[in-house]
């Protein structure tokens, strides 16, 4: 009786240290988490109340909700989101169904071939970001980028175009750039989802009559919708982030037709040093990310 | 059970350990500067200031005693933060110009930081923020006396301009180094006054060599416009560019735009924005409706650059006695194909140029040390004011001295006399440094904007009047 009644004690003590080791273990990154993302985001939040600039004798003065209601008549603010949302509705989309497009097309290749494809899908994410902008940047030269000498030589345009000096171009510039860059990710997830489906369910509905579309959209669509659900949620945060590009190739310009509400937060932040109104737009954009996000989780469940 | 706590905790200790490491990464890349710096054997008094006959060398030598004997007694670690002017940013050139430091201070340390011109602010503003702003930083008035000095975060300065180098500093440069309050926050080493180049070759297969006084390097705005036109009905379409990508290089534009009909960027007091006259409005139709000109949005100043360098345009209005002498991809004063390039002053409908200039110098931030704030004036004084330093420390800035008694610092050179054609015609031509004027900032940002929006068909008029509400209001704050 006090044999059993001893174990019972034993293994509680055994996992209140074990769950202290796995604490202490987890310490060092929870320390990290807490510091340079919980506080700053608490931090951010605060801040975007008050008319921060954060000068060595500046006093930040409590606001309310100013900078909120500010940026609603912000024209810059109003043309970034909208960009913004270009942006995301445009690329997010392209980008899904592109991926998923070339992976049903390759996943059944073997050996070399398929890892020859997945090479040149994702080389581009793991080329530096500073080295791919550069090249495309040359590729669209206003005087010897290769789009103008192609174009002209193959007779679609009669004169060179400034893509990234002219408004009409500038933005659609970014995204094509962007989508070149968001493609390899979702392609390797893709292969790897479309191979780990069930075969025997594929066979079963062969044995039924199942077409190709049907085999794919009734069978292996739903299996693959955890991948595609998480494709959706990364690319449409990188999406809404899109900040690198904006930086190195026109700044925001031509006149603000490429802005993107992570460039003006950066721009307003640590340009104009208005941190309470670039924190503002920091919430914002937040909002909007999670708001687009719960709202995919939401459909993909309905699926 | 033990042993996985004290494991844990042992990851835990390495954890911290290694972050500890990691934060002292940047004392260890500085590190070279200080050495380079350490290894120099210090110089006695007679070697480091060698008397002269001039009353100006015997008074540097007394300054130089006086000096080696304070120098002993001054000790401190302090940080220079440089951005890229001429070979200051270049790490070989600056080692050897804070060895000659040490070996008549050994006991102050300098450890230097490279800056550039497209993170440096924002490192500098973010080291303010986080109170590590370094003892000392190289850079212009812009910078030094009407951002970071007008927030009270500078040193006084006065001290050297009262001695006798200070003295003979050109009044406009003495001007420009003091804020509005009359304290000097910057302490000036070079100038340079930037000015326009074009493709000597290129106008010459145009014919439009005829508008171009070549051998004064000027022409009057309507031969500048004449120019032009030969070159585009020539066959090259390209033939210049209002680069509005970013403010990289704008005081081209600012320059073309304000000289072609005699106006302003600012008032004479450097108070208000007055880009808005009709003299400046003109100029800008006219550039607009202008053949060969493009407003490229997609090019900044250092890419108009390139772009003339490879020939694909045949002017530059972002050029300066640096890229005249630089031999990166060709001979000095020649294009990449070898093609002659001619710098030429901006042209003007009067006849009197007015050149944007850059002045560069040193400023002292109020760390609260003293001890910093006396080695880092030592600094200072030795590398702009020693006789025998000097004129290393200006032929470094590959510009020119802000002294007139300072001559002859490329004597001797391959670059001797491109440097005194720029001393006769284009240093003269230097107009108000109107760089101060608060709010500059976003000044500058609102005008590539509205380059931008000129650029891409906006009305001329309404523009500039944004742009200088914009700047102003900016001004005001």
């Amino acid at each position: 009786m006090a044999k059993s009644s001893n174990i019972p004690n034993r293994s509680k003590v055994l996992v209140r240290r074990e769950t202290r080791s796995a604490y202490l273990f987890l310490l060092p990154n929870m320390i990290f988490f807490v510091g340079f993302v919980i506080i700053p985001m608490i931090l951010c939040i605060y801040t975007s109340f008050f008319d921060s600039t954060m000068g060595k004798n500046a006093k930040d003065v409590f606001i309310g909700f100013q900078n909120y209601i500010e940026l609603w008549t912000d024209p810059i603010f109003l043309r970034a989101l909208k960009n913004t949302f270009v942006i995301v509705l445009v690329s997010v989309p392209v980008v899904c169904i592109f991926s998923l497009w070339v992976s049903a097309s390759i996943y059944k290749l073997k050996g070399p071939i398929l890892s020859t494809f997945r090479c040149i899908f994702y080389l581009p994410v793991v080329t530096g970001s500073v080295a791919v902008t550069v090249v495309w940047k040359w590729m669209y030269n206003n005087y010897y980028g290769i789009f103008n000498y192609l174009g002209q030589g193959l007779g679609v345009i009669d004169k060179n175009i400034n893509w990234l000096g002219d408004e009409r171009f500038a933005l659609w510039c970014i995204i094509l750039i962007l989508f070149t860059t968001s493609i390899g990710q979702p392609i390797v997830l893709y292969i790897s989802a479309l191979g780990n489906v069930d075969t025997s369910l594929v066979e079963a509905s062969e044995v039924d009559g199942a077409t190709n579309f049907q085999k794919f959209w009734k069978i292996k669509w739903p299996l693959i919708m955890p991948t595609t659900l998480y494709i959706l949620v990364i690319t449409t945060i990188n999406s809404f982030q899109c900040f690198a590009l904006i930086q190195l190739l026109t700044s925001g310009g031509p006149n603000h037709s490429t802005d993107t509400v992570m460039y003006y937060i950066y721009y307003t932040a640590f340009k104009r040093y208005r941190y309470g109104y670039g924190n503002a737009m920091g919430v914002v954009l937040a909002i909007f990310i999670a708001l687009l996000s719960a709202v995919q989780f939401k459909l993909a469940k309905e699926k | 059970m033990k042993k996985k706590r004290f494991l844990a905790l042992g990851l835990s200790l390495v954890m911290a350990l290694s972050l500890t490491a990691c934060g002292g990464g940047n004392d260890a890349a500085q590190q070279p500067a200080e050495d380079a710096a350490a290894t120099e054997e210090p110089a006695p008094a007679e070697e480091a200031a060698p008397a002269e006959d001039t009353a100006a060398a015997d008074d540097a030598a007394g300054d130089a005693q006086t000096e080696e004997a304070a120098g002993g007694d001054l000790s401190a670690d302090i940080t220079l933060w440089t951005y890229p002017i001429g070979n200051w940013g270049d790490s070989a050139t600056v080692d050897s110009l804070v060895a000659s430091f040490n070996a008549k201070y050994p006991n102050i340390g300098v450890t230097v930081e490279y800056l550039d011109y497209t993170n440096g602010d924002d490192q500098v503003n973010t080291a303010i923020e986080g109170g590590q702003a370094p003892d000392l930083v190289m850079e212009g008035p812009e910078r030094l006396v009407a951002n970071w000095g007008a927030r009270g975060l500078m040193v006084d300065l006065s001290d050297l301009f009262a001695t006798e180098a200070g003295g003979e500093i050109y009044e406009s440069v003495n001007a420009a180094c003091k804020g509005t309050d009359g304290k000097y926050y910057e302490y000036p080493l070079c100038m340079v006054a930037h000015c326009m180049a074009i493709n000597q070759n290129v106008f010459e297969a145009a014919d439009a060599m005829q508008y171009v006084d070549a051998e004064n390097h000027t022409w009057t705005t309507d031969d500048f416009l004449k120019a032009v036109q030969a070159v585009y009905d020539s066959g090259q379409t390209n033939v210049g560019a209002i680069y509005c990508s970013g403010q990289g290089g704008d005081q081209g534009t600012r320059a073309i735009i304000n000289n072609m009909y005699s106006s302003t960027f600012t008032n004479a007091e450097h108070t208000a924005y007055t880009a808005n006259t009709p003299e400046n409005i003109k100029a800008l139709e006219t550039l607009y409706a202008q053949d060969g000109i493009n407003f490229d949005a997609a090019i900044n100043g250092g890419e108009e650059i390139t772009l003339f360098r490879n020939g694909t345009l045949a002017m530059s209005f972002c050029w300066n006695a640096a890229q005249q002498t630089n031999t990166d991809n060709s001979a000095a004063g020649t294009t990449n194909n070898g093609d002659t390039i001619l710098p030429m002053l901006f042209p003007s409908d009067d006849g009197k140029t007015e050149l944007c200039g850059g002045i560069w110098g040193f400023g002292i931030f109020d760390n609260g040390d003293q001890a910093k704030i006396d080695a880092a004036k030592a600094f200072i004084d030795f590398i702009c004011n020693d006789a025998d330093q000097v004129k290393d420390s200006v032929k470094a800035s590959t510009y020119f001295p802000v002294r007139p008694t300072l001559t002859g610092i490329y004597d001797g050179t391959e670059i001797a006399d491109t440097m005194n054609e720029f001393s006769t015609y284009f240093m003269p031509s230097m107009g108000d440094y109107y760089q101060v004027v608060p709010g500059w900032a976003e000044a500058r940002t609102e005008w590539w904007n509205m380059l931008q929006r000129i650029g891409t068909g906006g009305d001329v008029a309404t523009e500039v009047e944004t742009f200088v509400t914009n700047a102003n209001a900016a001004a005001a704050q």
